[in-house]
Formats: C-alpha cells, structure tokens, sequence
C-alpha cells in the first residue's frame, strides 16, 4: 500500500513532462515502466513479475507487480528476464598500445580511448554497458578507466577516471622489491613535505624578525625625521605553506594509502600471492587480484587465505586441472565458496569471447556454483573492481538503467539476449515501435 | 541487609580502586613490546609407535619422537605429551632424518619455469591458445630476477637472517616440490645456496650460502694445476704474515698489516675455513694430486665424481676427503695401462673404509621422465643402495644421503640426524628407505606433516595403506627394547 502511494506520488511530481514524452533518445521516452517475467537484482534476488520504473535513465523502482499510473508507457514483456547489463572490468578493447616494464603509475589509460572504435557498440549490442579499459606494459603501468559502451566522444563514454592502479606481482626479488620501492617513495614525499615544512617554518621566523628590525628601523627614521624609505620594494613575506608536488609514484601510491585509488594486482599462481603478501607487509590499502586462469593452476592452495579476506577475484569463467593430473578443478566455484568476491572476465577480448562470456559463466555454474554468485560475477562484482557499484551491477532503485532482457535464463544457452537498455535507452527502438 | 549491602560496596570499591591503582604497573611494560610481541602458542608434533632410525647409528623401536615450534624436543619412550599435541601414528614403519639432495634442480624451488626465464602469458585467441590453455589476455612477460650474488652478503645474517634469492622466488606449491617431499628429500641444494622444502609457507627457506667454492683440477691442464699450487702456495704465506702481524701489532701499533695484494680471495676463503673447495674428477691421477694439494695447503677437499676414488682411497682417507658419488656410474677401464683404471660398483664401500666422508647424488639431479627414469632426483635412496650392493654399510649409505651432505652444505648442526634440538625434518617410511620397494608415507618439515602419501595425486594408487591391518594382529608394545645398533 505504502509502495503504491510512492508511486502515485513520484509519478505525479512527474506528471508535468508526462505531457510531453519526449522522444530524445531514439524513440525511448524519459518516464516509462518495464514489466517483465522475473528480474535478477544482484541484490535482492529474483522478483518474479516485476516491474521496474524508469525516469532520465535511472531506475526509479523496482517490484513485483507495482501499479503504474495511468499514462505511464509501460513495456509489457512477461517472457522476458531483466538483469543488469554486464561489466567486464578487465579490458584492453579498442586499444592498441604496448606498454613498457617500468614503474610508471601516473599513465592513464583514458588517453588512449578512441570512441570512435567499432568494438564498443559491438559490445553494447551483447550487453555489455561497462568497460574497465587498463594500461599495458609490466611492473606498474597504470591506471585504468571505466566507461560505458556508448558515446560519441570521450568525455560522453568515460564514467570515471583512474579507477584502479594495474600492478604486475611475480614471485621474484625484482617484482617484490619494485612493489617496496614504490611505497618507500611515498615515504619520501613525506619526509620532503617535512621537511619543506620545517624550512619554511625558519623563513616565516626569519621574516618576522626582519619586519621588526625594520619597522623599528623606520619609526627611529621617522623620529630622526629622515625620509621614509621607499615602500615599493617592500618584502610580502614567504606567504603561506605550498605542499610540494609529489611525483607521478608517489602521488598514486599515496592515493593508495589514502583510499582514494585501489589497486589491481596481477599474479600467476598461489605462490605468488604468498610473496604478494609479504612485500606488501603492513601497507593497508584496497586491492584486488587478477588472475589468469591457466590450464594447471595452483590458486585453489590459497582460497581459505582468499576467502577470509573476502578478495575480489578476478578471473575467466573457466574449468581448470589440478596441476600434474587430469582431474577437473572449478576455481571460481571454490574460491567463491570459501568466501571470495568472484569477478569473471571474457576468456578473451575479442566479440566472440564476448559473445560466449554468459555461456561460459552458466558452464561453471553447471558444475557448481552458485547461480546468484555467479551473475554477480558478471554485473555488480566488476562494478565493485571499478569503485562504480553505487551507479551500476544491480537493479535498484537510484541506480542507472543500464539493464539487459533476456528471452530466459540469462546462462541458458537457448535464451536470446532480446533487448540491452543503456542508461534508460533502449539500444535498437524496437521494443519501442 | 542494609549494612550488608553496604559492605559489599565498600569491598567491590576497594577492589575497584586497588585494579585501578594496580593497572599502570601492570600495563607499563607494554609501552617497551612491539605490537607484533603477542606469544603464538607452542605447537607440538608427536610422531608415535614408529621405529626411529636416527642417523647416528641408533634404532628406537616402537619409539615416540617430539616436535617443539619445529625443533626436536625429546626422543624417547613414555614421553609426556602437552595438550593440543598433534599426533602422528608412526606403528609399524621406520622414521628417518629427512634426506637431503645436492646440486638439486632448481624446479624444486621455482616450479615449472626456472628463475629468470622470460614467461608470457598469451593471448587466449592466439594461435598458442593450444600451447598454454589461454592462460591470459595481455602479453605479461615477467619481470627477471635481479641476481645479484653480492646482494646478500654474511653481514644481513644478523640483522634480517639468512636470505638468499631463492626467497623471493620460491613457490611452495609446486608440483616437483611434492614430489621430492614424497621421495623424503626435505632439504636441497639450489646452486649454492640449501634451501628448506618448505609446502605453503615461503619464510624461513634459505638455510645457508655459498658453502662451496668451486676448483679445477684436470690432468690436461697442467698450466692450470701449476698456477693453483701456486696460489694456494701464497693463501698459506699470507695467512702465516698475518698471524704473525697479529701477535706483533699488539706490542708496535705502527706496524702495517699484510697486503692482500696477488692473494686469490677464493683460495683464501677455503683456507680461512669460511667455504670447502669443491673439485669434479673422476681420474685418479687428478684425485691424487687434489688429495696431495688439500694435504700440502692443510684443507679438506669435497670431491665430485671421484668415480676411481677406489684406486686412491688410502691417499683420499688421509687428505679427510669428501666424495660425492654416484655408485651406479659405470667407467670402462683402460686396457693399455698397467695400473687399476675404470669404475667399481665398491667405489663407495673402499672409499668410506679408507675414511672418506661419502655423498651420494643420483646420475641426474633433475626431476625427469624423459629417459632418465630411475635415475633422477627421486630415486636418490635406491642411488645410496647400490652402494650398499658395493658393500657400503646401511647406517653410511643413510649418511650419505643425510648427514654428509647436510656437512657439505654446512648446515649438520640443523638437519642430518635426528637429535634432540634439530630442526625436525622427518620422513616415515613403509619399510628400508635404502630398499627400491619402499614408499614414503609422510613427511615432516619443520615439524609440520606436508606430505601423506595416500592424500597426494602421485603414488596413492600404489599399494594404498592399509590403515586398519597395520599391526592388527601384533601389537607393538609402548615399551620397546633399548636402542640398538642399526649396523
């Protein structure tokens, strides 16, 4: 009941550009409601009949069978399933760059992102509205970009800036001791701003004494009765404290340690998050892990560690064999249960890894994980990585439309990806007509 | 009541004020810990009912051996376990030292890819797709490891430990890692640095560097043979001025201090005792002159090979040699000359009766299929049992596999034996270790088990344990008689 008068009320406070549904996005008007078989929220489960309200490209609300006020366009499609449209968070798509293997933090991948590429409308149309575009090369390359797979110019298509910070982990003193270096820089910025501080505390002092010995100067002048000296060249003094400048290093890896940056870090097997650990020893920070799944991998030695931190993991939907053996391993199954923030990306970045992603995600739920974990995986998981899951990976009320509709279950192999909506835009004006 | 109430006031008041006042005095010493300074709980291994072959000659049958924070804490019958006490049911197999391997593959430490090797992670649609299952997205070479050999030098030892770059790259997960645990070999050498098998933990691996300088000493290089005398010739001198400087300079500070100048500083570790001069010969014109060089320079030498030691044990014995044999090599003998030549299966029996400090290495010190099955890292015990085939005693062909090797390595006073105080690096076998039937059924690193047979991938399928029908019938009483020669 309560639900209801909301919704009479917002829709009345809406109802003055009711009267004029505009039509500026290709064909899909400003307020209107979806209602469709069942919707996957990420957050609160599956509501079935549900009916999901949308104004300026953000969902307004969500439930199981909401009246709609008279008026407003309502999409019937009780055959369909929403979910919200898939991210990869991990992505090198439409960029070509090679990057290097030194410690450069401060490259954005931002500046490499021509939206003009062909691949991200590609994208869009297998549902996938949000990208994590990193930087390439090795050691510390830089800092990613998300953006959503629509737009006509970068500053349309970029949803935020610097992201995460890509990091490459290897079990070697090399890797471990660039790891230390880097933080020891942030170290010394600080020290540089105390002692910046200390110097220009001494230059206020010295200042001040130098104004006295001069006012004392020119009131003995003026009682002598010389002439005042000429007050141009007067000294303005050292003004206030200026932080120096940290270096690109620095800067990002004190946004580590601020919480203002995240970290994804690259590994390659269990050891090396033991030496990941260790280098890293009491710097708390935010951080993720990518790991690709390779055929024999050992990352299953560390889940209960994984696990107990609540990780997010990033890796491919993908079965994988206990090393020197053929017996089949489902890492993302296990690492999940044992308590870890499963992320899938594509098994590769080209369209048709793409376009199998859903498919590979259902093969490792086929063998055992859990089905709400693993669309997770794909929607609100890669949301967290980005630092964007405030806006995006779940249907919610506040959150952007960005939804995909299902012909079924989105993991099913039978079931057509009937429609993708992008901030409140249906792509194709179909459903529309 | 009142009254009463009242009271209990006043003393819980009393009470109150007499924590409070007590507090600070017993807070205070906590400005002077670290916040890392909370105790971990002792952890405790007992490795019960087995028959323990200590390497020092020793069998306890029917024993219980106990493990302290890794270390061994007591040997014995009718030990008093603490509680907690992790137990591990030893009933009717053997326990040894854990076996320790020289010049092991370095895949051991590193796993599949040796330090260094550039690794690429490819493309997942690229044509190598087939090559490495699409390990990955971008192409990430790995970054190669700074070897510097001067990084770690004696000095960090008391400050940070002993560290050596096999720290930093050790992966405590890897396959050929399991596989030598379950073959018994706990403890390896990785170049020149030993190193702890250590499963799913990476501090604490390196046990000591550069032990070994290596020497040549070749029949057809006589130049070379000249110029090592020579220099040996020098260390000695310098080390005679320097000592007596160092009685001089007590009486007359001026007086300068030898110069290092010309002396090999190689030469002059060896000399110095800090490392043992390593050679490679098989010949035994060559294992003469070396036996002759260490007996004229007043060191021991640590001889490779050493495949016709046989021919000059006596000359070996007397120089204190070490031989690190491989008793299966086989080394025709010459026809056309008059002496002894070639290899003898007794090489290591004559050598250890002539006093020679003998180690035994396999054929290849690589864990391998490809054509070196049976001779590989693996099959180290059943390579110290062809020397007992030789005629080399069981309680020497186990030292040559433990012991002596852990001296060569310099670090006997850690692993080796089982004596009370060392590292308790066990291995629990079904029968004689030196015997090829013989399976590892668990390992204890650190006092920790890292391996069970019947739980790993490798050799569970292979005549599984019998849990239940070990010693069903004959009981193995606690009380077991006195410990016995093993010989």
């Amino acid at each position: 009941m309560k639900m209801k008068n909301i919704l009479i009320g917002v829709s009345c406070a809406l109802s003055l550009q009711l009267a004029a549904p505009a039509s500026t996005n290709g064909g899909t008007p400003d307020l209107f409601a979806v209602r469709v078989g069942s919707a996957e929220t990420i957050t609160q489960g599956t509501i079935p009949h549900a009916v999901i309200l949308i104004e300026h490209g953000k969902i307004v609300m969500i439930g199981q069978d909401l009246e709609i006020e008279r008026g407003v366009p309502v999409f019937d499609r009780p055959d369909w399933v929403a979910i919200p449209g898939f991210v990869n968070c991990y992505s090198r798509a439409g960029m070509s760059s090679r990057g290097s293997s030194g410690t450069t933090p401060s490259v954005m991948a931002s500046t490499e992102l021509y939206p003009t590429e062909p691949i991200y409308s590609d994208l869009l149309d297998l549902g996938v509205t949000t990208l994590g575009l990193y930087p390439p090369g090795n050691g510390i390359p830089g800092q990613a970009v998300a953006i959503r797979t629509r737009g006509d110019s970068a500053a349309e298509m970029i949803l935020d800036d610097g992201v995460y910070l890509k990091m490459l982990m290897r079990s070697n003193a090399s890797s471990k001791k660039m790891i230390r270096a880097a933080f020891g820089k942030a170290d010394k910025h600080g020290e540089d701003v105390e002692k910046a501080r200390e110097k220009w505390e001494k230059d206020v002092e010295k200042w001040e004494k130098d104004e006295k010995k001069r006012k004392d100067k020119e009131k003995k002048d003026k009682e002598d009765g010389k002439a005042v000296a000429d007050k141009d060249d007067e000294d303005k003094g050292p003004g206030d404290f200026v932080e120096p400048t940290p270096d690109g290093t620095a800067s990002a890896f004190l946004g580590l340690r601020r919480k203002n940056l995240s970290a994804m870090i690259s590994i390659r097997k269990a050891g090396d998050y033991l030496h990941l650990v260790d280098a890293l020893g009491k710097e708390d920070f935010d951080w993720c892990l990518r790991v690709p799944l390779r055929t024999d991998i050992d990352l299953y030695e560390v889940k209960d560690q994984l696990g107990a931190d609540n990780r997010k993991v990033i890796l491919e939907p993908r079965l994988t064999l206990m090393a020197w053996t053929m017996r089949e391993r489902n890492i993302p199954d296990e690492l999940s249960g044992a308590g870890a923030n499963v992320v899938f990306v594509p098994n590769g970045d080209d369209l048709e890894s793409h376009k199998m992603w859903r498919f590979h995600v259902g093969h490792v739920v086929k063998r055992g994980m859990d089905y709400q974990a693993a669309l997770r995986g794909m929607t609100l998981g890669p949301a967290e990585v980005l630092g964007l899951d405030e806006r995006l990976g779940s249907l919610d009320a506040g959150k952007d439309a960005n939804i995909l509709f299902f012909s079924g279950d989105p993991l099913e192999a039978a079931s057509q990806l009937e429609m993708v909506m992008i901030d409140g835009n249906f792509v194709s004006d179909e459903v529309v007509r | 009541m009142q009254l009463k109430k009242k009271q209990i006031l006043t003393s819980t008041l009393a009470f109150a004020s007499a924590v409070l006042l007590a507090a600070p005095i017993f807070s205070a010493p906590n400005y002077f810990e670290d916040d890392d300074a909370e105790e971990e709980p002792d952890t405790y291994l007992a490795v019960t009912g087995g028959d323990i072959y200590t390497g020092t000659g020793e069998v306890l049958r029917g024993a219980t051996l106990l493990s302290k924070n890794g270390k061994i804490e007591e040997i014995g019958y009718n030990l008093y376990l603490p509680k907690d006490t992790e137990m591990l049911d030893a009933k009717g197999m053997r326990v040894y030292p854990g076996l320790v391997a020289l010049s092991a593959t370095t895949r051991l430490s590193q796993g599949t890819f040796a330090a260094g090797l550039d690794f690429h992670e490819f493309k997942p649609h690229d044509e190598n797709e087939g090559i490495c299952g699409d390990c990955g997205k971008d192409l990430e070479v790995i970054v190669p490891p700074a070897l510097d050999p001067g990084e770690y030098s004696t000095e960090h030892i008391a400050v940070e430990g002993l560290k050596s770059d096999f720290d930093d790259s050790y992966d405590p997960y890897n396959g050929f890692l399991v596989m030598a645990l379950g073959n018994g070999i706990t403890t390896v050498q990785q170049s020149s640095t030993a190193i702890k098998l250590l499963r799913g933990r990476i501090d604490g691996v390196t046990m000591s560097d550069k032990t070994l300088t290596s020497f040549s000493w070749s029949g057809s290089n006589p130049a070379g043979k000249a110029d090592l005398r020579d220099k040996f010739r020098a260390g000695n001198g310098y080390l005679v001025d320097y000592r007596r400087w160092e009685e001089l300079v007590k009486k007359d500070k001026e007086l300068k201090e030898p110069s290092k100048k010309g002396i090999d500083s190689r030469v002059l570790s060896v000399l110095e005792g800090r490392t043992m001069a390593k050679f490679n010969s098989n010949d035994a014109g060559d294992l003469l002159g070396i036996a002759r060089l260490a007996q004229t320079n007043k060191f021991r030498p640590v001889i490779g090979g050493c495949v016709e030691g046989w021919i000059v044990a006596e000359e070996l014995g007397r120089a204190g040699a070490y031989a690190i044999i491989t008793p299966r090599t086989r080394l025709d003998r010459t026809e056309n000359l008059a002496h002894e030549t070639g290899s003898s299966i007794e090489n290591a029996a004559i050598l250890h009766k002539a006093g020679v400090q003998v180690a035994v290495v396999p054929a290849n010190t690589s864990i391998d299929m490809g054509g070196t099955s049976g001779r590989d890292l693996l099959h180290l015990p059943i390579e110290a049992g062809f020397a007992v085939r030789g005629g080399l005693s069981d309680k020497a062909a186990l030292e040559a596999i433990t012991i002596v090797p852990a001296r060569l390595l310099g670090i006997d006073h850690r692993v080796g034996t089982l004596e009370v105080g060392k590292d308790a690096d066990l291995v629990l076998t079904d029968g004689d270790i030196l015997h090829y039937q013989t399976f590892v059924q668990y390992t204890v690193v650190g006092g920790e088990q890292v391996y069970d047979k019947e739980e790993e991938v490798f050799y569970a399928h292979i005549r599984p344990r019998a849990e239940v029908a070990v010693d069903a019938g004959e009981e193995v009483a606690q009380k077991a008689p006195a410990a016995e020669d093993a010989e």
